[in-house]
């Protein structure tokens, strides 16, 4: 396989993004089915008010102003680490100009690049992020204990990609062709992975914040 | 015991509620941080994400594709006996279903339903800790878990009208309100009775207390059982209906105001039928209409240093009433009263909820957490701690005890009560 970039590039890549947007879908199915029992109990706010400040809460305050909760800031480079960390994949994946041609080709449309100097200066930040993270996994008492093979394989499986794609823009170690092909590899095993593990909190992400803010919103306190 | 029992109460309880918020984890072990009983002992299996992961397991296994795999290859088994009495140590006496954790989570998991979800399927297997099954049964045998039987509700009530000399309707059909009070105050904070009486028939207020919808405890809640918490529910909806109240309201006792306020009419339709209030919301009431003839700033002519107000999980961050005692303590206490940091939605919680106070191997950690209270109340220089719960107030009154403070415990209604002027 690693030989043959060409299939890397096409059918293999392929096959993965076709097995990534079915699990996803599958996974977003199954949890659909199990369910939904009405909620019948008389508010006193609105769930609406509690599901806006919510989502806010989640992308503005969480995680960049870890200090907003005092409590919390005990280790405050972990969520700086895990905010830039997410803000750094988000800018690449959707606003590097190499994967809009992948995005070009796929949905027949684009939208606007973010330059490469701040995209790569984005690449490092996320690189080192992860790396403080994966220090803060082994050696953090909770987070050693809620580890397993799953979770050591999310990081690995994430970081692969990056690391590659960082390798590549600045043409170190292996000839571009070759570093090209690991990279679309990296970039398709964790395609696949995605819809078996934990990194598809991405989907669910809209469940538990909605539901955040309705339980919140519908007791009139500030989620 | 069975474990099977405990993992079909699992499987049965998972709609997509609850599966969603499940799959939401990413593991980041943030919500450790907000736990109290993790801060105060830095033990990792404290941290909530860990409480639940048995329910997790049982839903994966049951549910999942990948967890179908992972048990197939050995990298996950099958849930045992031995690991529900283990969740059982952890989630009885570890949590208070605080719900803190859940305005930790980056991914806003409501951790306290989960966690009582977990409690579902343990209760549903046997698995409740010996000291708070006991009090269910007697909760089942007598009325109440405190011993509160109702001769002992009578001569106690009647004790109360006559010392502090206020009148107490009983079993008054066709008032407005019933208001049920707790065993713990019945038994233990006796001028919590005599200080909402005071108040109500101040307002003049049509009120009742009944003789049978007597107990609003709910140890059934506590231990997650569905059907005991229904059981319990019920006698007090059938009480209200009977004297044919338009409005329940809890006194000062939290869980029982969750389980009332929040709950009962996913069992029970009919609680629909009635407003259910808790009483720091009709004490905002009150006073903010102007119904009560109080004395501003009788804290500070008292002269009593600083006042702080602690704020109860279930009735302020998981019950709403966050605003209103605020509103009274700043119209009674301008100048002595002071937050704690954090406060209200960010509250730490006592330590002493969800029924742990009644666990005698929870005591150890209870009071370890308890010191996160101390450390607290010390820095704003408080010398009384107000509150709306009486449950954190046992907890304060016996880490009071445990620590040998000098801090004064009281409650809400009995600081409204206090400052009433005296009509001639
Ligand atoms: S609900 Fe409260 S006590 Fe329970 S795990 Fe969460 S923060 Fe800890
Ligand atoms: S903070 Fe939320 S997402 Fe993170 S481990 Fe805890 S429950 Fe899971």
């Amino acid at each position: 396989m690693m030989q043959n970039p060409t299939f890397i590039r096409g059918p293999f890549f392929q096959a993965a993004l076709l097995i990534f947007v079915a699990g996803m879908l599958y996974r977003l199915v199954r949890v659909l089915m199990l369910g939904w029992s009405k909620d019948n109990i008389p508010p006193m706010g609105s769930k609406a008010t509690g599901v806006t400040q919510s989502y806010l809460k989640g992308l503005l305050i969480w995680p960049f102003i870890p200090w907003v909760k005092n409590t919390f800031s005990k280790n405050p480079v972990i969520y700086l680490a895990g905010g830039l960390f997410h803000l750094s994949l988000f800018t690449i994946v959707f606003f590097g100009a190499p994967h809009m041609l992948v995005f070009k080709s796929l949905l027949g449309f684009g939208w606007a690049t973010i330059p490469l100097p701040i995209v790569d200066w984005m690449a490092t930040a996320g690189i080192v992020a992860m790396i403080a993270l994966l220090i803060h996994r082994l050696t953090n008492p909770v987070l050693k204990l809620i580890s397993g093979l799953p979770e050591w394989l999310n990081w690995l499986f994430v970081f692969l990609p990056m690391i590659t794609g960082y390798l590549m823009t600045h043409h170190l170690f292996l000839p571009y062709e070759k570093i090209f092909g690991l990279h679309v590899l990296s970039v398709s095993v964790l395609l696949i992975w995605i819809p078996f593990s934990r990194i598809s909190h991405f989907m669910f992400y809209f469940f538990s914040r909605t539901i955040h803010g309705q339980e919140f919103g519908k007791r009139g306190v500030k989620p | 015991m069975t474990t099977q029992d405990a993992m079909n109460t699992f499987v049965k309880d998972t709609g997509g509620w609850v599966a969603s918020q499940l799959e939401a984890c990413t593991r980041c072990g943030i919500c450790a941080d907000a736990c109290h009983f993790y801060t105060a002992t830095g033990n990792p299996e404290y941290a909530p994400v860990w409480k639940v992961e048995l329910l997790r397991r049982a839903y994966e296994q049951q549910f999942t594709f990948s967890g179908k795999i992972k048990l197939a290859l050995g990298i996950d088994k099958k849930i045992t006996d031995a690991d529900l009495n283990h969740w059982s140590d952890l989630n009885y006496q570890a949590c208070t279903v605080c719900n803190k954790c859940s305005i930790a989570c980056p991914m806003g998991i409501d951790l306290g339903s989960l966690l009582a979800g977990v409690r579902s399927g343990l209760a549903a297997g046997g698995f409740v800790p010996e000291d708070l099954a006991k009090a269910v049964q007697l909760q089942l045998d007598e009325g109440s878990p405190l011993g509160m039987t109702d001769e002992v509700w009578e001569d106690r009530l009647e004790w109360v009208e006559d010392d502090w000399e206020v009148d107490i309707p009983i079993d008054v059909e066709g008032a407005d309100t019933l208001v049920i009070f707790s065993s713990i105050e019945v038994m233990k904070f006796p001028t919590n009775i005599a200080a909402i009486a005071q108040i109500l028939n101040a307002a003049g207020e049509n009120w009742t207390v009944s003789s049978t919808a007597r107990e609003v405890v709910n140890f059934g809640f506590y231990e997650g059982s569905e059907e005991h918490t229904k059981q319990f529910l019920k006698t007090l909806l059938d009480g209200a209906k009977e004297l044919g109240v338009k409005r329940i309201v809890v006194t000062e006792c939290g869980h029982a105001y969750d389980a009332l306020r929040w709950h009962a009419a996913h069992m029970l339709p009919e609680a629909n039928n009635f407003e259910i209030t808790h009483i720091t919301g009709v004490l905002g009431e009150l006073v903010g209409a102007g119904r009560l003839n109080l004395k501003p700033g009788f804290y500070d002519e008292l002269d009593a240093g600083t006042i702080t107000f602690h704020d109860a999980c279930k009735i302020q961050r998981k019950g709403g009433h966050i605003k209103e005692p605020r509103e009274i303590l700043n119209l009674l206490a301008p100048e002595s009263f002071k937050e704690m940091t954090p406060n209200q939605e960010q509250a730490i919680c006592c330590g002493g909820g969800g029924g742990v106070i009644a666990i005698k191997d929870a005591d150890p950690i209870r009071f370890k957490s308890f010191e996160l209270k101390i450390d607290q109340v010390n820095k704003v220089g408080a010398k009384t701690v107000a509150m709306s719960c009486s449950n954190c107030r046992l907890q304060y009154v016996d880490g009071v005890g445990h620590f040998d403070l000098d801090w004064k415990v009281t409650g809400l209604s009995q600081m409204v009560a206090d400052a009433l002027i005296e009509e001639e």
